[in-house]
């Protein structure tokens, strides 16, 4: 023990999670200091800072090539952050797929990410990194394939800006967890649920179908949208004829988007739309996991 | 169907050397610490101001006692100048005590005195090896012995006899000393003893 490990024990730092421990929550990480959480898209980098006391600000954007966006706004960026940390978003370069049949065997998510292959068989590709989110009533699972090699750029891009990551994320991923988390909280499959979930996200949409909790079709796309959001309405009309009756809609955005839910009653007349978008709805769910 | 809501999946490239943190209960540790030093600073606060109090109960008590002292040698003084004052009282009462049976003898002497003869000295001292006998030394200012008779008569009046006297006359100054008795009144013990002087 050396003087910097009493000196992390005497500011009970030691007792806290390193920031970049990915296993924790973002607010133990980084108790009563600034960070910044970002967003990427193929050609924009948007931004907010998150205050000491985890509440995100005001979000702002540029449409540029996120390298040259961050480089340019590096100085002003680092003022919103206390030693330089942040979490990303990564809205590019990115499938959501629906799989069947995946191992899920004690252990199988943390195995995912150190050896794929085990769980994934012939579907593992090389200088991949994924996450799986797995339905406990069927055999289906949701599978999140990242490029690896997107990741290591993105994090160089920002060590060379000077920040240091603590979180590399998906955030369509994300709000499709926080969706399916939302109205999925009843144990067992007593009372089936069945919905259409739409999640926007920085550009992407992610399209899932649940019928009786069984996921019947998920559809992903990124960069679909930047300020007009007709072309989200145009992806999602071919669900229209392959809805059961009665399945309503449930909506998460990162943001609300305005008169989104009223083109989906339009687009999808007679069924019910549940918005559960709320303003920083992604980054206060990144402060708060 | 129940789906949660867990921790985020993280694709960030991981550290390899990355440590948990210290279980919570050891927290106590620096809690400990901190209120070990909190205490300290108490006891330091608490101790430094008895010891402030003390010194100056003890700068106190040290000028009480030299004010006690400095009382005491002051009554001691008073003290010793009553004791010599008293014991001047004492030896003046003693010697007037002392005095009293010889007193009507100093008055007869006196009183003996013509109006021509001037006492110039008398002294009647009690013998030391026999306190009935009286050393008597006049010296007055006569020119005969007639005074001297008349003196020795009136001390005879008062009982006393005179023994191996002795009488200087010259340059009208009479010098004389004689050792006196008194004599036995009539009614006196039939032994012969002497009246035990007072």
């Amino acid at each position: 023990m050396n003087s910097i490990d009493l000196k992390a024990i005497l500011n009970f730092s030691a007792f806290r999670p390193e920031p970049d421990d990915p296993s924790d929550a973002w607010r133990r990480r980084f108790p009563n200091e600034r960070t910044i959480f970002f967003g990427i898209g193929r050609a924009r980098l948007s931004w907010r800072g998150i205050t000491r006391a985890g509440k995100p600000l005001e979000p702002e954007s540029v449409k540029a090539e996120p390298r040259e966006a961050l480089t340019q706004a590096a100085d002003h960026l680092k003022t919103l952050s206390d030693r330089g940390w942040c979490a990303v978003s990564l809205n590019t370069r990115y499938v959501i797929s629906l799989e069947t049949n995946l191992s899920r065997r004690p252990g199988s998510e943390e195995l995912l990410k150190t050896n794929p292959r085990a769980i994934l068989g012939g579907k593992f590709e090389r200088g991949k990194r994924y996450a799986v989110t797995h339905n406990p009533e069927t055999n289906s699972s949701i599978l999140l394939t990242f490029d690896e090699d997107q990741t290591r750029k993105t994090e160089a891009m920002f060590s060379e800006s000077g920040f240091r990551v603590g979180r590399i994320c998906c955030g369509t991923y994300l709000l499709l967890r926080h969706a399916l988390a939302e109205t999925n909280s009843t144990k067992g499959s007593e009372t089936p649920f069945s919905s259409f979930y739409i999640i926007c996200c920085e550009g992407a949409v992610c399209a899932l179908v649940q019928d009786q909790d069984r996921w019947m079709e998920l559809r992903s796309r990124t960069d679909v949208y930047e300020d007009d959001i007709g072309p989200i309405a145009d992806l999602l009309a071919p669900f229209h004829s392959r809805l059961a009756p009665g399945i309503g809609i449930t909506l998460v955005c990162d943001e609300p988007l305005p008169e989104l839910s009223e083109r989906l009653a339009a687009a999808f007349p007679g069924r019910e739309v549940k918005d559960l978008s709320e303003p920083s709805l992604l980054a206060s769910l990144m402060v708060k996991h | 169907m129940q789906i949660s809501d867990r921790q985020i999946d993280d694709f960030k490239t991981d550290r390899k050397d990355i440590s948990p943190p210290l279980p919570v209960v050891l927290r106590l540790v620096p809690i400990l610490f901190y209120c070990s030093i909190a205490v300290a600073l108490i006891l330091s606060s608490i101790f430094f101001l008895q010891f402030r109090i003390a010194i100056a109960k003890r700068d106190n008590h040290i000028a009480q006692t030299s004010s006690l002292v400095a009382q005491t040698q002051q009554s001691k003084n008073e003290r010793a100048a009553l004791e010599a004052q008293i014991k001047k009282a004492t030896d003046i009462q003693n010697w007037v005590n002392g005095a009293r049976p010889l007193q009507p003898l100093l008055v007869e002497i006196t009183r003996s005195m013509g109006p021509k003869t001037s006492l110039l000295d008398l002294s009647l001292d009690r013998a030391v090896d026999d306190p009935g006998k009286i050393l008597m030394a006049i010296k007055m200012g006569a020119d005969s012995t007639k005074q001297l008779d008349l003196t020795m008569a009136r001390i005879s009046s008062m009982n006393y006899r005179a023994f191996s006297p002795s009488q200087t006359l010259g340059r009208g100054v009479l010098d004389y000393k004689a050792t006196l008795v008194r004599k036995l009144p009539q009614n006196s013990p039939p032994d012969g003893q002497l009246e035990s002087p007072q």
